[in-house]
């Protein structure tokens, strides 16, 4: 090779490792920016995290919660480290919201901000120091559920999605489907009661607890199902046995995580949700 | 009382800002019979001890008036107070909570009384949060459209001194600055005083964005304080018609 090949040479593969470093970095700047929906949130610098944020959502009685922990499990199981989040959870807020919820006397903006600002202290103090460590959070319901709950009661539903701009876009967001009709057994066999607020009454919908409630979470889902479409939720059919929408959970995380076997048998503290 | 001029690049009141129109029951651009008067500006800027004297007198001249702080709403106050006093709040959790504080007040105060024909007087409105929570770096679009359901004020007076005559007056007499007024959530200093005038001349800075897009009347903190207090009831009069607020027998 001639001196002048081998310097152009030398050039161009200078050149193109610039281009390949340029090209890094911008990647990263992405992934970070990709990390939030708009914005990043105030003082948080780019960098990368290994953790993935995981959605459960669901109506009551579509068994979110009994297949939260179950996961949790498996995941443990397979050496996966895990954190929890849920709505009205966070250490800033929650007390008062229960309080505030207890006497009925919030306008539902004020209610939906004072959600947002339990779900922003979970997101700043639990969910992205635990993906900044690289763990898994599994999420019982996420912003999508306080969206569709502010939308039904006349709220607009992009005011609210430009507000939790700011938060992480889940890795995976699954929807448990059941019908209303079935919710209100399950729930009511649980509790052996429907609340005010899980049967929408503030919403002056029928007298009829039942009515209210079914017509209430129908309203929900068709929020949901706008959501659904936009965010791309992977959704699940809650009408069958824990064991198997259980099990059709585990194999879109497997897959997510590069985990080869779902085979699972829960602990004996949990067997009791397995049925 | 210092006399020196602001030494502001900002236009002074002088030069008459764009009118808004007169409240009218058929302006169709207000939903509502009441009028809405603001007041704005840094802690020490002379803002509510001119927005007090403008009650008196509505007081005393007999008008329907409600007065309304910021940060005031029960509903939200032992949250705030306790994520202040332990320092829990993060620039979007202080953001959020205030915006929670202020959706209370105005859904069942402000935005009530201006329907049933009330003369509302707002010590601090929402830009205050586009100031402060601007300074703690959330991103102006997203605070605009947090408080897009706040009634638009019929007249915003913007209370200006310079910084050094701001701080002045809050840091005389004063035993210690709270740890978010100071901003040092923020690790501007870790002097709270330094941390204090940084963070002032951020919120200052703010504002004075503010006055072109936000149609601020902008008053002269500097100025003695009654002759300032003539001018401002002088505003109020010429844009707003005050028989309309007279309580009637």
């Amino acid at each position: 090779m001639s001196a002048a090949a081998r310097k152009k040479k030398s050039v161009r593969a200078d050149r193109n490792r610039k281009k390949a470093a340029e090209l890094l970095e911008n990647d990263l700047d992405l992934t970070f920016a990709k990390r939030f929906f708009d914005t990043p949130l105030p003082g948080h610098a780019p960098e990368e995290w290994t953790g993935k944020l995981i959605v459960v959502e669901g109506s009551d009685g579509s068994g979110r919660s009994t297949h939260i922990a179950l996961l949790k499990e498996w995941l443990e199981s397979q050496g996966f480290a895990v954190e929890t989040m849920g709505l009205r959870r966070s250490n800033l807020i929650a007390r008062d919201l229960d309080e505030i919820l207890a006497h009925n006397v919030v306008t539902s903006r004020t209610l939906a901000l004072l959600y947002a600002t339990d779900l922003y202290d979970q997101l700043e103090n639990r969910i992205i120091p635990a993906l900044r460590a690289g763990l898994i959070v599994l999420a019982d319901r996420y912003f999508f559920s306080l969206v569709a709950r502010a939308a039904v009661r006349g709220i607009a539903r992009g005011y609210l999605e430009k507000i939790y701009g700011m938060t992480i876009r889940p890795d995976m967001t699954f929807r448990l489907k059941v019908p209303p009709q079935i919710a209100f057994e399950r729930e009511f066999r649980k509790n052996q009661m429907i609340s005010f607020w899980e049967s929408g009454r503030d919403m002056h919908l029928s007298d009829s607890l039942y009515e209210s409630f079914v017509s209430y979470q129908s309203k929900i889902a068709g929020e949901l199902d706008v959501l659904s479409k936009k965010y791309g939720f992977i959704e699940i059919s809650a009408e069958g046995s824990i064991p198997r929408v259980n099990e059709a959970l585990r194999r879109h995380v497997a897959e997510h995580l590069g985990i080869r076997s779902t085979k699972f048998t829960p602990s004996s503290a949990l067997i009791h949700l397995w049925r | 009382m210092p006399t020196a001029k602001p030494s502001s690049t900002v236009k002074t009141a002088a030069q008459p800002a764009p009118v808004p129109p007169r409240v009218t029951p058929d302006n169709p651009q207000r939903p509502y019979p009441g009028a809405l008067i603001v007041v704005e500006g840094i802690d020490g800027s002379g803002k509510s001890t001119q927005l007090y004297l403008l009650k008196r007198w509505l007081e005393i001249s007999g008008y329907k008036i409600h007065f309304t702080e910021w940060n005031s709403s029960p509903l939200v106050k032992s949250a705030t107070s306790r994520g202040k006093k332990k320092k829990l709040l993060t620039p979007s959790t202080f953001s959020m909570i205030h915006a929670a504080d202020f959706a209370d007040r105005c859904e069942r105060q402000i935005l009530p009384l201006l329907q049933s024909g009330y003369l509302v007087l707002a010590d601090r409105y929402i830009y205050t949060a586009f100031a402060r929570d601007g300074a703690r770096g959330c991103p102006e679009a997203w605070l605009r459209n947090l408080y897009n359901f706040a009634p638009q004020p019929d007249i915003t007076f913007y209370f200006r001194a310079p910084l050094e005559v701001s701080i002045n007056r809050i840091l005389v007499g004063r035993p210690a600055l709270k740890y978010h007024e100071a901003g040092m959530d923020l690790g501007l200093s870790l002097d709270p005083v330094e941390s204090f005038k940084i963070f002032q001349g951020m919120i200052l800075d703010g504002y004075d964005r503010m006055v072109a897009t936000d149609n601020f009347v902008l008053m002269d903190g500097t100025q003695q304080v009654n002759r300032l207090q003539k001018h401002m009831r002088g505003i109020v009069r010429s844009r707003i018609d005050l028989n309309r607020y007279r309580v009637k027998p």
